[in-house]
């Protein structure tokens, strides 16, 4: 086996983790690889020194600390209002939304050319009114030439079988 | 109650993580706030030191992440941790004090994960199974990671015992 393959068989060698036929291919490869075996005694010096770090006691200015955060926690809430819904997830995509609409907002009120936008503005609100006028006036015409013609349509309504009219 | 039981293991934990002392106790109070405003979240079918251990390490890596502690040195090993018994032969016991520095410092070479992997299993002590449920991690990985953490360790240790030899 390979210095590579080996290193990552050490850890679980070291912990008595590999299958017998494994544990063979480790034992035989540190007898022959110098450098693997140096690697492996100070793998087990490593875990030694690590295991010996003992656990330290909690200073009392810390515990103090911590005693008083549930008070000072209520106080702060009577306080202030939450404003915590505005960072759930689900809100994410509507503050986009109103981001996106804020910086076009402060390019209009704010950039160079806001009187040539408004100028551009006005026009196109102009054309489609005067657009507007033109149709109107044509349904007018259209209503009026629907009304030289309105007793013609009746009679020949009247004429068809289909939807019950008269034969006299 | 939370804090007589639990603020000792969250201590600890920040502290080998960070490596500094005032870091941890900084730590260690903005953990417990955190603990608060989540208790309600909290899910009755786990364990609660589990659960507790998750949000710690949770906090610890994003702080690490934000703030980038390797660039920061440790603490000197003996500022806050005492030096073993003596030892029959005490040269032998120079030598493993020095390589408990060596090792301590080495930690801040070893990224978030597998810093943390590493302090659980063997400072702490922790079973592989518990590190995998606080760690929200496969079994495999969290042995790979322990495997990639000690081996680095072992190649710091090897770097200065040549270094020593050289001078």
């Amino acid at each position: 086996m390979k210095c590579e393959k080996i290193e990552k068989l050490l850890s679980p060698y070291l912990e008595d983790e590999l299958t017998p036929e494994e544990k063979r291919a480790v034992v035989k490869h540190l007898k022959t690889c110098e450098n693997c075996s140096l690697l492996f005694s100070l793998m087990e010096e490593t875990k030694e020194s690590l295991a010996s770090i003992p656990e330290l006691e909690v200073s009392e200015s810390l515990l103090d600390r911590l005693h008083s955060i549930p008070s000072k926690k209520r106080r702060f809430k009577l306080r202030l209002p939450t404003f915590d819904f505005l960072v759930r997830p689900s809100l994410q995509p509507v503050l986009t939304v109103a981001t996106v609409v804020l910086i076009m907002a402060s390019f209009y009120f704010f950039g160079p050319n806001k009187s040539s936008i408004d100028k551009s503005i006005s026009r196109q609100i102009h054309l489609g009114y005067s657009k507007i006028e033109k149709l109107y006036a044509k349904a007018e015409s259209f209503t009026a030439s629907l009304g030289e013609h309105k007793d013609n349509i009746l009679v020949s309504l009247k004429n068809i079988k289909l939807l019950g009219g008269n034969e006299d | 109650m939370l804090v007589n039981t639990y603020s000792k293991r969250v201590f600890n934990l920040s502290y080998q993580f960070a490596g500094s002392y005032q870091e941890a106790e900084d730590l260690t109070q903005d953990i417990f706030l955190k603990l608060y405003n989540s208790l309600s979240k909290y899910d009755f079918k786990r364990s609660f030191s589990a659960w507790l251990l998750t949000l710690t390490k949770n906090y610890l890596i994003d702080q690490y992440r934000r703030t980038k502690w390797e660039k920061k040195s440790r603490d000197d090993f003996n500022d806050h941790y005492l030096p073993s018994e003596a030892f029959e032969n005490p040269e032998e016991g120079i030598m493993k004090e020095e390589n408990k520095r060596t090792i301590w410092h080495g930690i801040n070479n070893l990224t978030s994960e597998i810093r943390m992997a590493v302090i659980l299993r063997d400072i702490q002590g922790k079973q592989y199974e518990e590190i995998a449920e606080i760690m929200s991690l496969p079994l495999g990985t969290v042995k790979s990671r322990i495997n990639r953490g000690r081996l680095q360790l072992a190649k710091i240790l090897k770097e200065k015992k040549e270094r020593r030899n050289e001078m």
